[in-house]
């Protein structure tokens, strides 16, 4: 047990699990919101792109030092809600040249500019035409964003000033098509591919052991109908059907993990029905079967604890199976759109032409995300194979 | 003739080195059918095998195995196969899987003819036929596939695949383990009979006393790697010099009742 | 050789057995759909007279029974209907398509038959050498990386950063002339679909063929090989690699199934002209003549493969013809 809890991959899932859990908490924003521009690159990318950004001015703050050695924004906003005691301007400083956004009256000022606003333009004296981002920011160094007032009284504020600037970056993972970071989707992903990819494996093995004790106990004629069963699900081309009854019959989660489960059990099944033929033929089987036992209490009591062992690393193997199915199925745009998924973040990214604008972080952390979860269930089924590999030579040899 | 001088054979595992052979010497002169007999893990198949050079790669040989005046232990590999099969011939445990399963007898036997000599097709038919006569087996079998065969059945086709290529020397390793005792008797006498029709030499390695009694013209016991003794049947049984050969044959007549 | 022909004509008889259900399960998935399941079968912004007409046609308005009859008779003779989306018979889009799945999924699945089966020969042979290493290592990690993913970041390398190859579909538009132009442009269009699968499958392969030769080589009749005196290669080529071919064989044929789901995702990644992609867009686009057929097609395919998988183990390994019933 000691050296499971060494492993690194049990480890990390654990760390994993935890971040799915307590990331719901801690995320400032939730992960389905525009934060910044669409397709923004990470900060740590394309260092002279601005990152976006957001400067307020409040109560006794009324000036702040914005450092710019960026190119200019993309798109600038102005807001805010507040009361002020003398006449004063917003005004922007840059290196060069000083620009009065707007005046502000003594009292209550409510206002909410956009960079394109025509009559925003006019009052700076720009074409109508003008990109004010650029004409604005046209220069790097030293800015300097502050209510001035028109004379030398100190004003006093109440209220916040906003200056939202939309630059090309954000975030550690930057942003998606639609402007959402993707860190937050990322972490929010987790949740989807752990509980669909267990589940639905967990109900793949219970179907598989259920038919498998029964079909290797039973012998005869249940045997030939399960195994039939078998085969012919096995003959059925499971991306297909998968994508068939997903699209008809609900996009929701707990339907695909059913329908995932209905095609994933056949494996475990043969496996423990070789196990319980084994089985079943020992001696201490027959034994019991001499003493009048009843063939439930045989499977409950005796059969199935052997294939406990074998049945926990086939768990631990088919994870990654259901991983890449569920993540496969909302690749191909057949999930439910409301639920962030790694495998839907790619759908987005193949169709909303993330490579064409070269935003590969959009691509990198979704799918690294699936093949990290696949490696790590992996190396936990690989560890528990290990663990039987004694057990089972010992229960054969009955 | 093949001597063996001062052979020793050594399994190198990570572990540890175990020995399985400490200086042996012996002998197969050619018309002669040397028994070498002991219980398992005496080393007496680590010696045979260590003959045609078929021991693990994880072994260390030491001592000198004489083909006439060839040292079979310092040859070059294509040498060594010019001299497998059709000088010494290799007749495999009862209980191996000596035969590929997925190609028929024929083949195998037609395999060694054309590798090891030059024969027209319809000669190659020819030798077949003619070697699985001599042992015991129809012709009908050469088509047959290995697991279609019994086990009698399948030693008698691996002694007609040693004979193919007229090999001077015969090694059996055990070859009537598994089997029972009315196909060992036949086996045995096979391989005694065509031993001394052709003036082959064989080495007969066994744990059955009896058995190698019946049919051998020297016998040397093997004891933890070590010949602890050497003479002829009689000489065993009826005056065994060492404390195991003793033992051997003590367990021998308590079985048979009486001396043989 | 009449335990063969026992042999093939039960393993006919279950292929029949499980075609049966598929038809079944095929009929029945497309009509229980949510909705007005004769929706399903006509185009709905067809005339209410068009509508009637149709319905006698497909029996609409006949017992289900009858339904399922007249539906046998149109998937055994291919007959699948008119596409709501193009309004061609769904048999002209298919057989278009057809050819290019075939062509990438038949070279995607020889060449990593190939190349893994090469590779993991050689590394069972030069065991602890670098190669075995990279087989192992290869064998254990591709499974876990989705196929969308390596195939959209090799788009990116070779088709966005470095633009080597097109970025989507199966040939250039507007096509070349001339026959050897248009089967360069077809095969360029392949080599990244081609490559990615190849690359995510080989190691699988590999480490498979790998298993399979170590256990091999450690059998007795390959000592016998060598104490026959036969040359190293005829007893890996000739003994060795002979009794791997029937696992091999029916791995390679298995297989064929779960490439088709790859078919899917790749022909969708690389907007190929294939049965796959027409699958998916059949379904978003709830063309359910065309869906049902797609999928019909592929299932028969899988069919059709296990069953060639079945038969030809029966040729190579002679063992398996004497099986008994009742395994």
């Amino acid at each position: 047990m000691m050296s499971l809890f060494r492993r690194w991959s049990f480890l990390l899932l654990l760390f994993i699990a935890v971040l799915s859990i307590l990331a719901p908490f801690s995320l400032s924003v939730s992960p389905n919101q525009e934060v910044a521009p669409p397709f923004s690159t990470p900060l740590w990318l394309k260092r002279n792109l601005p990152p976006t950004m957001k400067i307020t001015l409040s109560e006794n703050i009324l000036k702040k030092n914005i450092a710019w050695p960026y190119n200019p924004p993309t798109q600038i906003h102005l807001s805010g809600e507040i009361t002020l005691s003398v006449p004063s301007a917003l005004v922007l400083e840059t290196p060069t040249q000083k620009f009065v956004l707007h005046h502000l009256t003594v009292g209550k000022n409510t206002f909410d500019i956009d960079g394109r606003d025509l009559s925003f333009k006019q009052r700076l004296n720009f074409s109508p035409f003008a990109q004010i981002p650029s004409e604005l920011f046209s220069e790097k160094g030293e800015y300097i964003f502050r209510v001035e007032p028109d004379f030398s009284a100190p004003p006093e504020m109440r209220g916040t000033i906003t200056f939202d600037i939309k630059g090309g970056r954000w975030g550690l993972l930057g942003t998606d098509q639609r402007g959402r970071d993707i860190f937050s989707l990322f972490i929010a992903g987790i949740r989807v591919s752990l509980i669909v990819g267990i589940s639905a494996t967990l109900l793949a093995s219970l179907l598989g052991l259920f038919f498998g004790l029964i079909s290797g106990y039973a012998g005869g004629w249940t045997d030939t109908i399960i195994m039939r069963g078998v085969d012919i699900l096995l003959s059925i081309p499971i991306l297909p059907i998968l994508m068939v009854l997903a699209a008809y019959w609900g996009k929701g989660l707990w339907q695909l993990v059913l329908i995932l489960s209905l095609f994933s059990w056949m494996g475990t099944a043969r496996t423990v029905r070789a196990m319980t033929l084994s089985l079943r033929d020992s001696s201490y089987i027959e034994g019991l079967r001499g003493l009048g036992a009843p063939t439930f209490y045989i499977l409950w009591r005796h059969l199935l604890p052997e294939t406990l062992p074998l049945l926990l690393a086939n768990i631990a193997l088919g994870v990654p199976g259901a991983i890449l199915a569920e993540a496969g199925i909302s690749f191909l745009g057949l999930s439910d759109p409301r639920i962030i998924s790694w495998g839907r973040m790619l759908h987005e990214a193949h169709s909303f032409g993330a490579f064409t604008r070269g935003a590969w972080w959009m691509l990198l952390p979704p799918g690294l995300g699936i093949t990290l979860l696949c490696l790590i269930f992996l190396d936990l089924g690989k560890f528990l194979e290990e663990q039987i590999d004694p057990q089972l030579k010992g229960a054969l040899k009955q | 003739m093949i001597q063996i001088i001062d052979l020793s054979i050594t399994y190198i595992t990570p572990s540890k080195s175990v020995f399985a052979v400490n200086n042996a010497s012996l002998s197969i002169p050619k018309g002669e059918i040397i028994g070498l007999v002991g219980e398992s893990g005496s080393g007496k198949s680590s010696l045979l095998m260590a003959i045609p050079r078929l021991l693990p790669s994880n072994t260390e040989v030491s001592g000198a195995i004489l083909l006439d005046d060839l040292d079979i232990l310092s040859l070059k590999k294509d040498t060594l196969n010019t001299i497998r099969w059709k000088e010494i011939a290799l007749i495999p445990q009862g209980a191996m899987n000596s035969f590929t399963p997925v190609l028929t007898i024929g083949k195998h036997i037609e395999e060694v003819l054309t590798f090891h000599m030059e024969l027209p097709p319809h000669a190659i038919k020819q030798r077949c036929e003619r070697v699985m006569k001599e042992a015991g087996l129809d012709a009908s079998y050469l088509n047959r596939y290995p697991h279609e065969l019994s086990g009698g059945q399948k030693q008698r086709a691996a002694i007609a695949t040693a004979l193919a290529c007229n090999p001077t020397f015969l090694l059996a390793d055990e070859p009537t383990t598994a089997l029972d005792v009315i196909t060992q008797r036949e086996i045995v006498e096979t391989l005694a009979t065509l031993t001394k029709e052709k003036d082959m030499g064989l080495l007969f390695v066994t744990h059955d006393l009896p058995l190698a009694a019946q049919i051998c013209d020297k016998i040397a016991v093997m004891h933890e790697g070590e010949i602890v003794e050497k003479g002829s049947p009689e000489e065993i049984v009826k005056n065994p010099h060492h404390e195991h050969t003793k033992q051997l044959v003590k367990a021998l007549l308590h079985l048979e009742g009486e001396e043989i | 050789m009449t335990e063969m022909k026992s042999y093939w004509w039960r393993r006919i008889a279950g292929s029949l057995l499980v075609l049966f259900v598929v038809l079944i399960l095929n009929f029945f998935l497309f009509r229980l759909m949510p909705g007005d399941p004769v929706a399903t079968m006509l185009d709905p912004r067809f005339s209410p007279e068009a509508k009637a007409e149709l319905s006698k046609l497909y029996g609409l308005d006949k017992p289900l029974s009858f339904q399922f009859l007249l539906y046998l008779k149109q998937m055994i003779t291919f007959n699948f209907g008119y596409s709501f989306l193009t309004g061609r018979t769904v048999w002209e889009e298919l057989a278009t398509r057809l050819p290019n799945t075939i062509t990438l999924l038949g070279s995607a699945l020889l060449l990593s038959a190939f190349l893994g089966t090469w590779l993991g020969i050689q590394a069972a042979l030069k065991r602890g050498k670098w190669i075995e290493k990279i087989v192992l290592w290869s064998g254990a990690v591709s499974f876990s990386f989705p196929s969308f993913f390596v195939q959209l970041l090799l788009l990116l390398i070779f088709a966005y950063a470095i633009p080597l190859f097109p970025l989507r579909g199966s040939v250039s538009v507007p096509p070349p002339i001339g026959f050897w132009a248009q089967l360069t442009d077809h095969i360029w269009h392949l080599i990244l679909p081609v490559g990615s699968l190849v690359l995510l499958g080989f190691g699988g392969w590999a480490l498979y063929v790998r298993n399979l030769m170590v256990k091999v080589l450690s059998e007795d009749f390959i000592l016998m090989g060598e104490a026959r005196g036969l040359p190293e290669k005829h007893i890996v080529w000739n003994h060795a690699f002979r009794t791997l071919l029937p696992p091999l064989l029916t791995i390679f044929l298995l297989s064929l199934p779960g490439i088709i789901s790859g078919a899917v995702i790749t022909e969708t990644v690389f907007s190929l002209h294939g049965v796959g992609r027409f699958l998916l867009e059949a379904i978003t686009g709830q063309d359910y003549p065309s869906a049902g057929a797609s999928f019909y097609l592929l299932a028969l395919l899988t069919i059709f493969c296990n069953l060639a998988a079945d038969l030809l183990y029966g040729i190579v390994d002679p063992r398996v013809r004497f099986e008994r019933r009742g395994r």
